[in-house]
């Protein structure tokens, strides 16, 4: 069965000047899904997120919001609504008057649309801040003025642009589940742009990595986490970032042996390419310290960072390789260790084309 | 002294002295004259006692004798016009001339400050060129207008009583506009360009996003651009000497002017004081709305 399709882009390109912003993205978002664009700094995920919105226009590809093309739709027919980082309420409203901005200027009936303003801002505990000014709200309650004034137009898509990124990391946890709750409850569509891969992995139904105006991968959260298509998705995806080793397989092409202190040799899932260079990837959450002589690789503890409830452990020279300890083990730093790991959890990467083997 | 001296190198004393310099040189220069042609505008001031500060003091009698005389009335409207007109043209006129330069076109912020040069221009100069410009039988604006077909017999602006004040007041239009643009481009270059792009989403067209979102986050502003207006174009003398002289008969005579011909040409101070009072009066209400709408500035 094919989903309906909320929106589709086909080869959009986006250039500004020389620069060219987007190439050629192809991403097609099912009705009701939750999708995060998330990438590093410039990666062009906002611009994606501004062109579905109208605020730029694409150069080139073609775009479309339920089977309609709007590649030079305005803005305000688009029937979207956007959630800004700055929230870019309107500083000169009341809150009140802030949510039914895009209601009065459709001529609804005040008492209307006051009421429909009230609604919504009961949803989101709003109710007591109508008369305020946006200069006298926090943080927090700015936030949810702004995806206040998104709700109360029941638009097609909700676009939402690093909008927990000027909150206090408690708060950004909460809003994140408040967020993804309202999504469920309200069956929209939305678009999430974050530069924060645990907050793409945490609320996401389909994940899009961006770099450098490319798509790199996209998927379900744990799909790209289990499956990572080039080293770039597999360091981007996953909290601490997963360790990257050169190595080199062996004759039979069955083991890796890693280009560290003591030249360990790891068994791989599956026969690959013999004699080749490799990027060996270990996520720090699959390594597991295990007795003398019976891990695979041996090396010293060089910095311990205990949280309580995880610890990290750098191994090697320099902390080249990260551990995450879910338990508690009598450990110090200068201890030698042996590192033990499935061969399943290994990812291998071509050092040319960073491409996954 | 020691304690003085060190409060005043890296201590509260600094601050005084900061905020001391200029209060002095104000109060010197500034608000002693104030209060001495306050004081004149009691007294009874001629010729022999000018050197004198205290002389017989005589009530309201210079503002009885003043509020008399029959060209008081005409010169006051004539100063209400002029001060209306100016400012809302000049305001008007900026404001469109910001708001086109504020789109950010190539070479837009180069060509705004070209337009500084207006500014800087003396009143004299500015106005002996357009004694050119509004010249009866060689004028290029009545050239301009007949062209356009608006009028059909030349215009004499300087010497016709019905158009002499408007004579000044479009020439103080383009004098002003410059100013009012630059402060009006400054209060839309602080409009956070995300406001405008939350409205488009919101279904806004660009003339509403004009009143919605331009107009009303442009109101400190406006309050400002308009006290000060109000200040600077009760000071507009130049272009009145250098125009029409108040003539003829009065028609373009207005309060700052006649206060000048009074007290410098017929030599009677205490008139000349008078009227410099009541128009210290009405600056001084300006000023109270210019400090609170600075103060009240809306932003994020």
């Amino acid at each position: 069965m094919t989903q309906e399709l909320q929106i589709e882009l086909n080869g959009v390109d986006k250039h500004y000047g020389a620069f060219h912003a987007l190439k050629d993205i192809q991403l097609a978002i099912p009705k009701g899904a939750f999708v995060a664009l998330v990438g590093p700094s410039g990666c062009g995920k906002s611009t994606l997120l501004r062109s579905i919105a109208g605020l730029e226009t694409i150069s080139g590809g073609e775009m479309k919001i339920t089977d309609e093309v709007v590649n030079n739709v305005p803005p305000r027919h688009r029937d979207v609504a956007m959630v800004f980082q700055s929230y870019a309420l309107y500083p000169h409203m009341t809150v009140i008057d802030n949510l039914t901005y895009s209601l009065r200027l459709k001529k609804t009936p005040k008492a209307e649309a006051r009421k429909i303003a009230e609604e919504v801002a009961a949803t989101i505990g709003l109710e007591n801040l109508l008369d305020r000014f946006p200069r006298e709200l926090s943080g927090g309650q700015r936030q949810r003025v702004a995806m206040g004034r998104a709700i109360v137009r029941r638009p097609k898509v909700f676009l939402f642009d690093e909008p927990l990124s000027n909150l206090d990391a408690s708060l950004r946890v909460h809003m994140r589940k408040e967020i993804r709750a309202l999504h469920d409850r309200l069956g929209a569509t939305s678009v999430y742009v974050t530069h924060d891969q645990i907050e793409a992995m945490t609320m996401a139904d389909h994940v899009v990595v961006m770099r450098a105006g490319v798509i790199e991968q996209q998927g379900a959260p744990l799909e790209l986490y289990d499956r990572p298509a080039s080293q770039f998705v597999a360091g981007f995806i996953g909290s601490p970032a997963m360790n990257f080793v050169d190595g080199v397989t062996n004759a039979d092409g069955t083991a890796v042996t890693l280009e560290i202190d003591g030249a360990p040799e790891l068994k791989l899932p599956r026969q690959v390419a013999c004699n080749q260079k490799v990027t060996v990837g270990l996520r720090p959450e699959h390594l597991s310290i295990s007795a003398a002589g019976q891990g695979t690789i041996t090396t010293k503890i060089s910095v311990i960072e205990s949280t309580g409830s995880t610890t990290y452990v750098g191994a090697g020279d320099t902390g080249k390789i990260t551990i995450v300890l879910s338990e508690r083990r009598d450990i110090s730093v200068g201890d030698t260790i042996d590192l033990s790991i499935n061969a399943k959890d290994i990812h291998l990467f071509d050092p040319h084309s960073q491409m996954a083997i | 002294m020691k304690r003085i001296r060190s409060s005043i190198i890296d201590g509260v004393g600094f601050d005084l002295v900061l905020v001391g310099i200029p209060l002095v040189f104000l109060l010197l220069f500034s608000g002693l004259p104030l209060v001495y042609n306050v004081l004149m505008s009691f007294q009874e001031v001629d010729l022999f006692s000018l050197g004198e500060v205290f002389r017989p003091f005589v009530g309201l009698k210079n503002y009885r004798a003043l509020f008399a005389q029959p060209e008081f009335w005409p010169i006051m409207w004539n100063t209400v016009i002029f001060v209306f007109c100016s400012i809302g043209g000049q305001f008007i006129v900026g404001f469109g001339l910001a708001v086109f330069f504020n789109t950010g076109f190539r070479g837009s912020t180069f060509i705004r400050g070209l337009f500084l040069v207006s500014w800087v221009m003396p009143g004299l100069v500015v106005g002996a060129t357009w004694n050119w410009i509004l010249a009866g039988d060689f004028g290029v604006l009545n050239y301009l207008l007949s062209s356009i077909g608006v009028i059909s017999e030349n215009i004499f602006w300087r010497s016709d009583i019905n158009y002499s004040l408007w004579a000044v007041i479009i020439t103080n239009i383009w004098l002003g506009t410059a100013f009012n643009m630059i402060l009006l481009s400054v209060g839309l270059a602080g409009i956070p360009k995300d406001l405008y792009e939350a409205a488009s989403l919101d279904g806004a067209t660009a003339f509403q996003k004009f009143w919605t979102i331009t107009v009303p986050m442009m109101r400190s502003t406006t309050g400002a651009v308009i006290s000060l207006g109000l200040i600077f174009t009760l000071q507009q003398f130049d272009l009145f000497a250098a125009i029409t002289g108040g003539g003829p008969a009065n028609s373009s005579n207005v309060a700052q002017y006649w206060a000048w011909e009074l007290s410098f040409r017929q030599y009677d101070f205490a008139r000349g004081a008078t009227i410099s009072t009541i128009m210290i009066a009405v600056v001084m209400v300006a000023s109270v709305f210019y400090v609170r709408s600075t103060r009240h500035e809306v932003r994020g």
